[in-house]
């Protein structure tokens, strides 16, 4: 209840605060974004497993967001930027999708 | 990165060490900690997020997603200004490309009906270059030298007791008229280039051609044809006028031929008519 409470609250001021992004930071956006997405899925599926554990949540998700803004930001200054976020987006899009599918599992049974 | 077979501590699937990057990824979706802190535990239950930091990190993936979307949606507007710039741009540049082959197109008609006006006009040259020429040597302006026959004239030996026998003017102008009359393209008496407006006189004790004084024999070179010029010369007028001075009063009348005759031009050239060619005279 307190994460739903949180994650409206995180939205809301995003949207309505606007904090200004550094312009530096604008392209790995994304990125972290998917990033963070795949932390999150991982969690709900492990929470639908009974065996969620908030501290490994929070260092999944800070770590997650790191590393893959990090990968980014080394294929920028090594000249293969665009082709390393497709390759993070494949990797953790993969995982997004399977741990979709185990939380699918657990709801519908099927 | 090490892959050593390990067991899966809540008995999931195995990772081995031959399999490929997807099937890793695939198998690894969950994140392994999960499993491994549950067992730490030992009871395997859950620790349900309660505590601020997961709070805070909740609130910040809303954040991130709420800063995403807002920035995405930002971006479009201008994403489409752009789309729609380079569209314009194509279209004007299209534009200007079907202009261009207008143009060339036009250009070309052009190149080629100048093509035509200039090969009309070559063509114009050089028969009016042949005109010219041919013109050039019945006028007398150019030197000429070709075949044709050198008639020798003179006043008959014993001329001071006959005064028929000395040549006269009009006796010259017969046998140049005749000349004329039999096809001859230039004639010459004694070097001096006769043409239409020349003058054959008798002027004082001499024949003049032009002015200047000749004496006897004259010899009078004629280009055109040899072997039908001394033919055609004595069937004409002047021709039988001079055979019959010839054999009358012994007045000297000797044709040869000649291939090799050179004629000086006409020193003394005027304009006397001109017009302006296809314009009003």
């Amino acid at each position: 209840m307190i994460a739903v409470f949180g994650l409206i609250v995180g939205v809301l001021a995003g949207i309505f605060l606007e904090p200004t992004v550094p312009e530096a930071l604008q392209p790995y956006l994304p990125i972290a974004v998917v990033a963070a997405l795949d932390a999150v899925f991982g969690g709900l599926r492990a929470y639908l497993d009974g065996i969620f554990d908030d501290k490994v949540f929070v260092v999944s998700f800070v770590s997650n967001v790191l590393i893959a803004g990090l990968i980014v930001y080394l294929g920028d200054q090594l000249g293969v930027g665009g082709q390393l976020s497709t390759g993070v987006i494949v990797v953790l899009g993969i995982r997004i999708f399977s741990n979709v599918a185990a939380i699918r599992r657990h709801v519908f049974h099927a | 990165m090490t892959l050593e077979p390990s067991q899966s501590p809540a008995g999931g699937p195995t990772t081995r060490p031959y399999d490929d990057l997807l099937t890793q990824i695939l198998a690894g979706a969950v994140d392994q900690d999960y499993v491994v802190a549950a067992q730490r535990r030992g009871d395997g239950g859950e620790r349900s997020g309660g505590t601020p930091a997961f709070v805070v990190v909740v609130a910040l993936f809303g954040i991130l997603l709420g800063v995403s979307a807002l920035k995405a949606d930002q971006d479009r507007p201008v994403q489409a200004a752009e789309r729609a710039q380079l569209v314009d741009q194509i279209h004007s540049r299209q534009a200007r490309l079907d202009a261009m082959h207008n143009s060339l197109t036009t250009l070309q008609d052009d190149v080629t009906r100048r093509q035509a006006v200039l090969s009309s006009t070559l063509a114009d040259e050089a028969s009016l270059g042949d005109r010219l020429s041919a013109l050039a040597v019945g006028a007398g302006t150019v030197a000429v030298t070709g075949p044709g026959v050198s008639v020798t004239v003179d006043d008959a030996p014993d001329s001071g007791s006959v005064p028929d026998g000395v040549i006269r003017d009009s006796d010259l102008q017969l046998l140049v008229n005749g000349l004329w009359e039999a096809g001859a393209e230039g004639v010459a008496i004694d070097g001096h280039r006769v043409t239409s407006l020349t003058s054959i006189r008798y002027a004082g004790r001499a024949i003049t051609v032009d002015y200047r004084s000749l004496t006897p024999p004259y010899v009078v070179d004629a280009i055109g044809n040899p072997d039908t010029l001394p033919g055609r010369l004595l069937q004409s007028d002047g021709g039988k006028v001079w055979v019959e001075l010839h054999t009358n009063l012994g007045i000297r009348f000797d044709i040869e031929t000649s291939q090799s005759l050179t004629l000086p031009a006409y020193p003394n050239h005027r304009l006397i008519h001109a017009r302006v060619m296809g314009g009003r005279p």
